[in-house]
């Protein structure tokens, strides 16, 4: 008769357990809109500011200017703290806000500022920065906001960026498997590549 | 109510289910790190440093005294591969196995990576003021005869640097010691050439004679010889040059002559004499000197056949100039000087003196020039040790502990000294019997200058800047430290030196005229000596070779035979370990060695006919005892060798060092004799005699190749067909 109790017992104990280590797990890879966490970042860097439209308030800056890596290399890398030092020595009227003050002690002592990553794709896959925006942006002549929107999302609204899309395999291929045109003037297309290896090397 | 227990069938169904569920919360992407890793960026980066594409920097390869340079892939602030620097006339783009294991010395695991204190037998970690102040505090009450300073090779701004620390407090002990330089040869060269180490032109020569020189494998400067030898290979006028390697165990460099010679061992001198006899070209002094040594003395002293002094001879003679070495397996007896000198004249019988050996250039500096490592040294060191007279004692980029022969008694007198400095990059031998460890920057973690001690075309000065960041933030280079020290002495004329960066810097303009950089601003100039790693001197005065012969009252004595201990241990040098420095490399662990191709041991070479004579088999553990010690390592029959001699390789054996080096294979520098050479000094180190035993035990051989000759394990085995002889297409 303690037979059922029995398995309830063990059963209780494990879920407890197996609870514990998804506790312990990662947080969930994505909501349900794909919203990535919100991340606090050391300077909390307003994308709205510098490149959101001059309507509301942005400088409109080429996502390009400060990201300088990503079109050359397949990393898009962080911006050298000397880019934003760059402009802003000379920006007297923001000099002496929360933000800029911070930005210049990291500055002064030469230290890196440890930004947080916001995309980030397991070590087995190899995404291209260079290879995408050659093709969409230079070849084909889209908006550079357009262009890092397909993988960043709206960042020029946002504040600190935060991911918007799911960054998962069946979200890269449902645009790898598109017909894309294959420069601005051409009609032809061809689609992305779909062989495991050109992201699982 | 459980008396039962859970029984085992209820514990699996619940298993089950229970594993289910685990993989079920477990499953995710663990290793996307939304918003928790951090991405350093840079604060301020050159032009060219684009994140995710490499870039090279140049520097200078510390893995040997050859003095390659090299330079680094590196990538997002981590070096990855080091490849050669072309510009480099020694090395010419190329690098070596060992060069390329650089990289794990650098990220090795066992780094020591805080400044130690001995408590007892413990390290307890202590701070680098704390160290500074211990050193000042020790070397208070002592006189500076009382202070010893051991290091291995050093030059460029270092040894100045070391040299002036050392003069700060009177101390003129400053031993310098490399346990496998060619010291006696340089010894024997200054007599015969006047210059201790000559340029010697392989790729100008149509036959090459070297007596126990590896110069492919760890002889000098074994990548700038390996492209010589490719051109003399290729041959001078369309004549393939000619190979012949004479040494009683075959290296490398042995393995790729057209003709091996198995020589008596110790016996070199007289077959250089024999081979001088039977030129017959050679008149006055000469003449007198080798007019006794006819061919069939020297055959049965030599155990060479008559026939092949002969053809040796009639080679040399037709084809000129020639160029003949001494090297490590014919400098290592009590009469190496008079066996290396004797090598020598036969250069000067040649004529080859003036065209194939050369004067090398010399840097302007005789400040920065290179403080040649011996093993005088270390005995000089160990007497003076033995009779008490140092109390404070350091010790840079050498391991005596390991290296020193077991017959010196070396690490009883290393305990004689009351304080023990070690400067280390792993807690190796030496490093656990210190009182105080410092720990050490990686070779792509420091600055620094080098000056070869072999030049190749013209003289150059070498550049170390570093490829990286430190890893461990509590090591520290070598020159920072000695400017910490010096500082302690002299604080008026090192202050303005913060560290030892802006020491070189400071060094290095102040000369930028001599150093080529003249009418250059100081900036440029320096960027410049940094990205190309090199600074050449042109035009930098050479010291002429002498042409006429030197002594030539040389005495060789006859081979000796020893009932008690038959056979001759040729400690032999491994391509890839050295003398033992770099076994905690698993990749050069796993190097198979080129000869026997056996990994992550070590092993006794006996000739087959010895072996067949004592019954030894493959993988037998035999034991090698010498009038100093013994060790036990498994036989590996190899032709190759001389049948009186057996050869252990060196490098192997570490009690400590670190997790790849610990605990593999034995050390024969234990087990050698206090032997030196009557001339120099100099260890002899292929003067221990050794008699060998079976164990009884046997272990399989791990190494590449398999048993040739269709026999395994002795027994013959039957093949089927020759390879060439198949079809592949039918096979398939």
């Amino acid at each position: 008769m303690f037979r059922f109790l029995r398995l309830s017992v063990l059963f209780a104990v494990l879920f407890v357990s197996a609870g514990s280590h998804a506790a312990d797990a990662s947080q969930p890879l994505s909501t349900a809109d794909d919203l990535g966490p919100q991340v606090d970042q050391p300077i909390e860097f307003p994308h709205d500011r510098h490149a959101g439209d001059a309507a509301q308030g942005g400088m409109q800056i080429n996502c390009m200017y400060c990201h300088t890596y990503a079109r050359r290399s397949m990393t898009a890398g962080i911006p050298p703290t000397q880019k934003c030092i760059g402009c802003h020595q000379s920006i007297e009227s923001v000099r002496e806000t929360p933000r800029i003050k911070k930005l210049f002690e990291y500055w002064e002592a030469k230290k890196p500022i440890p930004w947080k990553k916001v995309h980030d794709l397991p070590d087995f896959v190899r995404f291209h920065h260079e290879r995408h925006i050659q093709r969409f942006y230079f070849q084909q002549g889209k908006p550079v906001q357009e262009v890092c929107g397909y993988c960043h999302g709206n960042v020029k609204t946002m504040t600190v960026a935060r991911r918007t899309k799911s960054l998962s395999m069946g979200w890269c291929v449902s645009c790898h498997e598109k017909q894309h045109p294959v420069d601005a003037a051409s009609t032809k297309t061809a689609q992305g590549p779909n062989d495991c290896w050109q992201c699982h090397k | 109510m459980m008396e039962n227990g859970f029984n085992r069938r209820d514990f699996l169904k619940v298993l089950g289910w229970g594993g289910t569920a685990v993989a079920l919360s477990g499953c995710g992407n663990t290793s996307v790190e939304d918003g928790r890793e951090t991405v350093n960026s840079y604060v301020e980066a050159a032009d060219y440093v684009i994140p995710g594409i490499g870039v090279y920097f140049n520097s200078t390869c510390a893995q040997c005294d050859a003095g390659c340079s090299i330079m680094g892939k590196v990538r997002e602030g981590r070096v990855l591969k080091l490849e050669g620097n072309p510009d480099s006339a020694i090395n010419r783009g190329k690098t070596c196995g060992l060069g390329q294991a650089g990289v794990q010395h650098h990220y090795n695991p066992d780094r020591v990576r805080e400044p130690l204190q001995r408590k007892g037998e413990i390290g307890v970690t202590i701070t680098w003021e704390k160290a500074y102040e211990l050193i000042a505090e020790k070397l208070k009450d002592v006189s500076g005869e009382e202070i010893a300073f051991l290091s291995g090779g050093v030059s460029g701004h270092l040894k100045v640097l070391l040299d002036n620390y050392l003069a700060s407090f009177g101390c003129r002990n400053h031993f310098v010691y490399e346990a496998l330089a060619p010291a006696v040869v340089r010894a024997a060269n200054k007599k015969s050439y006047g210059v201790e180490m000559p340029r010697y032109n392989i790729n100008k020569a149509k036959v090459v004679l070297s007596f126990g020189a590896d110069f492919l494998g760890a002889w000098v400067s074994p990548v700038h010889f390996s492209q010589q030898y490719a051109q003399f290979r290729k041959g001078v006028d369309g004549e393939r040059g000619v190979l012949i390697q004479i040494e009683p165990k075959m290296t490398l460099t042995g393995a790729n002559a057209d003709r091996w010679i198995p020589v008596r061992p110790g016996t070199e001198g007289v077959l250089a004499l024999g081979i001088i006899n039977a030129l017959g070209t050679a008149g006055g002094d000469i003449a007198a000197l080798v007019k006794d040594y006819d061919k069939v003395r020297v055959s049965k002293e030599t155990g060479v056949p008559p026939g092949h002094i002969d053809k040796i001879a009639a080679l040399l003679k037709l084809r000129s100039p020639s160029l003949v070495l001494a090297g490590s397996a014919a400098e290592g007896y009590a009469h190496g000087s008079q066996n290396a000198a004797a090598i020598n004249l036969l250069n000067h019988v040649l004529g080859n003196v003036g065209k194939t050996v050369e004067a090398a250039a010399e840097v302007p500096f005789p400040q920065m020039a290179p403080a040649r490592g011996n093993t005088a040294a270390l005995k000089a060191l160990n007497d003076g040790l033995a009779a008490g007279k140092y109390k404070v004692l350091f010790n840079y980029a050498a391991n005596p502990i390991f290296t020193a022969p077991g017959g010196m008694k070396f690490k009883d007198n290393w305990a004689k000294a009351d304080f023990k400095v070690v400067f280390a990059h792993y807690m190796d031998e030496t490093a656990l019997q210190a009182d105080l460890v410092l720990p050490l920057d990686s070779a792509l973690e420091d600055w620094g200058t080098h000056v070869p001690e072999y030049m190749a075309d013209g003289a150059q000065i070498n550049i170390q800047q570093p490829l990286m960041e430190r890893l461990h933030a509590n090591t520290r280079g070598m020159g920072d430290i000695l400017l910490a020290l010096i500082k302690q002495r002299r604080p008026e004329d090192y202050k303005s030196y913060e560290d030892y960066y802006g020491y070189l810097r400071a060094a290095m303009l102040q000369n930028k005229a001599a150093l080529g950089g003249g009418g250059m601003d100081d900036d440029t100039f320096w960027s410049e000596t940094l990205s190309k790693g090199i600074v050449k001197l042109a035009g930098a005065a050479t010291t002429a070779v002498h042409s006429k012969a030197g002594a030539t009252d040389l005495t060789l004595p006859a081979a000796t035979q020893d009932a008690q201990y038959p056979l001759q241990l040729i400690p032999a040098v491994n391509v890839s370990l050295r003398d033992g420095r770099h076994a905690n490399l698993p990749w050069l662990q796993e190097s198979p060695d080129p000869l026997t191709t056996i990994v992550w041991d070590s092993w006794v070479e006996i000739h087959p006919k010895k072996a067949l004579e004592m019954d030894i088999t493959e993988g037998d553990i035999i034991e090698v005892t010498s009038r100093t010690g013994s060790v036990k390592a498994q036989a590996y029959l190899f032709p190759g060798i001389h049948p009186d001699a057996i050869s252990i390789p060196l490098g192997q054996g570490h009690e400590a060092l670190g997790r790849y080096a610990k605990g593999y294979g034995v050390n024969p520098f234990q087990i050698l004799d206090a032997v030196f050479d009557k001339e120099t000094g100099e260890l002899a180190m292929h003067e221990t005699r050794v008699k060998i035993s079976k164990t009884g035990q046997r272990v399989i051989v791990v190494k590449d190749e398999s048993a040739a000759g269709a026999k395994q394990i002795r027994k013959k085995i039957a093949g089927r067909m020759s390879t060439d002889n198949v079809d592949l297409s039918k096979e398939v």
